[in-house]
């Protein structure tokens, strides 16, 4: 009999703990007023909680919001028009070549911060793909690693996310003049990120020489197109563009850092 | 004993329909992929695009559940006629982001992976979009009405109602229910 009800116990806890989750709180059926849709009020009822407004700390909203507009204004009569032009001269094949090739040069960013967060496997993994892009993909021009299931995915490990895994929170949010949306930690994970970059090492080694700037200005405008997609994918349509922006800023940190 | 048994047969039935419905979501949101991309590579021009997904993304999306939900808690607060509007609406808000999202003629390659079932009745399926040299992590979440409808599409981690429901909550502190309404349709009013 004892064992019974220990079975009964577990039965009912596996039973509720799947059918609720415990993020949302079953609402009282009566709190379904205007829910008409399908007889399916009371779970209805309970879903209005299921998204959380995701919280940051933004005491400098108001200075925030200045540079946020400045940006726009920056984003949308600059960066735009280059991106389109770099889009229009350069064809895409060659394009897809020098943006593989700069991400592949990226591979120290990557591999460090695998190290420092103690995922061994993913630096391997990491290596493996650098090796198999670096030889088979003449340079990193081609991404070979693609049609590897095991390479295909890999998380790319960036000095943020190495902090988040730490432990360290986001401090503030800030939005950086021409950069964007950002965090006191993440300005943090993007100084190291910048000096964990081989492209930024021409600019310390041989800086003076103009021909310097060539190579660090070509990642910045092979980089633009698709960061003024992601800007326009995440605040074109939104009641208020500031917000749109915080919040999937918010929203894409928090995977990575689970990555 | 007879308790055990009569306790372990619900328990297998919901394993077993939790396993056939994953599947029958998963079909369901490929045949919307399927739909959604026939439209996509076809369409001559934006507005035909946008036209022409309408019906589609009506019938595979679930837009009163997610109204309601990225207006949260204070959706209790709108009358019905100002649920409804709100629904319309956020309806062609989303079918624009949605529509604007593709390039006429590019041709995106959609790779599925295992779909899991957070609870029933609700199914997300991961998925990798290869578009225009990139890689993609795009997450649908399903979930079981009268038929299997989207109710979420979360892109590198980025919900849609997530970050509607953000806005909407500053509307909704500013003037309640009307001001999420007015934002609404200035938004829609207004393409930016």
């Amino acid at each position: 009999m004892k064992s019974n009800l220990l079975v009964l116990a577990a039965a009912v806890l596996i039973f509720t703990s799947c059918s609720s989750n415990p993020k949302k709180p079953a609402q009282p059926a009566a709190a379904s007023v205007g829910d008409k849709s399908d007889g399916k009020s009371v779970r209805a009822a309970s879903d209005l909680d299921e998204y959380q407004v995701e919280t940051i700390a933004d005491p400098l909203e108001p200075l925030n919001r200045v540079t946020f507009s400045l940006n726009h204004g920056l984003y949308t009569y600059l960066f735009r028009p280059i991106s389109k032009g770099y889009e229009w001269v350069i064809p895409k094949l060659l394009r897809q070549g020098i943006h593989n090739a700069f991400e592949n040069v990226k591979y120290p960013v990557r591999v460090v911060n695998d190290t420092l967060q103690g995922n061994f496997e993913r630096a391997g993994l990491e290596t493996g793909k650098f090796v198999v892009n670096t030889v088979v993909g003449v340079g990193g021009l081609g991404r070979p690693s693609d049609h590897i299931p095991a390479l295909a995915d890999v998380p790319a490990g960036e000095t943020g996310q190495t902090f988040a895994k730490w432990g360290v929170g986001h401090g503030a949010y800030l939005v950086l003049p021409v950069l964007g949306p950002c965090s006191l930690r993440d300005t943090v994970g993007l100084a190291g990120d910048y000096a964990l970059n081989p492209v930024s090492w021409v600019t310390i080694w041989y800086g003076g020489y103009a021909w310097t700037l060539a190579i660090p200005s070509t990642n910045t405008v092979r980089a633009m197109p698709n960061q003024m997609k992601m800007y326009e994918a995440a605040t074109k349509d939104a009641l208020d563009r500031y917000l749109a922006a915080r919040s999937s800023y918010v929203q894409y940190r928090k995977e990575a850092a689970l990555k | 004993m007879i308790l055990r048994t009569f306790l372990l047969i619900p328990l297998m039935f919901l394993c077993g329909t939790a396993f056939a419905s994953t599947a029958e979501a998963e079909k369901r949101l490929q045949s919307a992929v399927t739909d959604v991309l026939a439209i996509a590579t076809t369409a001559p021009d934006r507005a035909a695009l946008q036209t022409s997904l309408r019906p589609v993304l009506k019938k595979h999306l679930s837009f009163e559940a997610m109204t309601r939900r990225a207006v949260g808690p204070g959706w209790r607060q709108f009358t019905p006629p100002q649920q409804e509007e709100a629904v319309r609406l956020f309806t062609t808000l989303i079918i624009r982001t949605y529509s604007d999202k593709f390039t006429p003629g590019e041709h995106p390659e959609i790779l599925f992976k295992a779909a899991t079932s957070p609870a029933p009745g609700r199914v997300e399926v991961p998925t990798t979009i290869l578009y225009q040299g990139g890689r993609y992590s795009v997450t649908y979440r399903l979930e079981e009405a009268e038929s299997w409808r989207i109710t979420d599409v979360v892109i590198e981690g980025v919900s849609l109602v997530a970050n509607y429901r953000t806005q909407f909550d500053a509307e909704f502190k500013k003037g309640g229910a009307g001001a999420v309404v007015g934002a609404l349709s200035q938004s829609v009013e207004n393409p930016k």
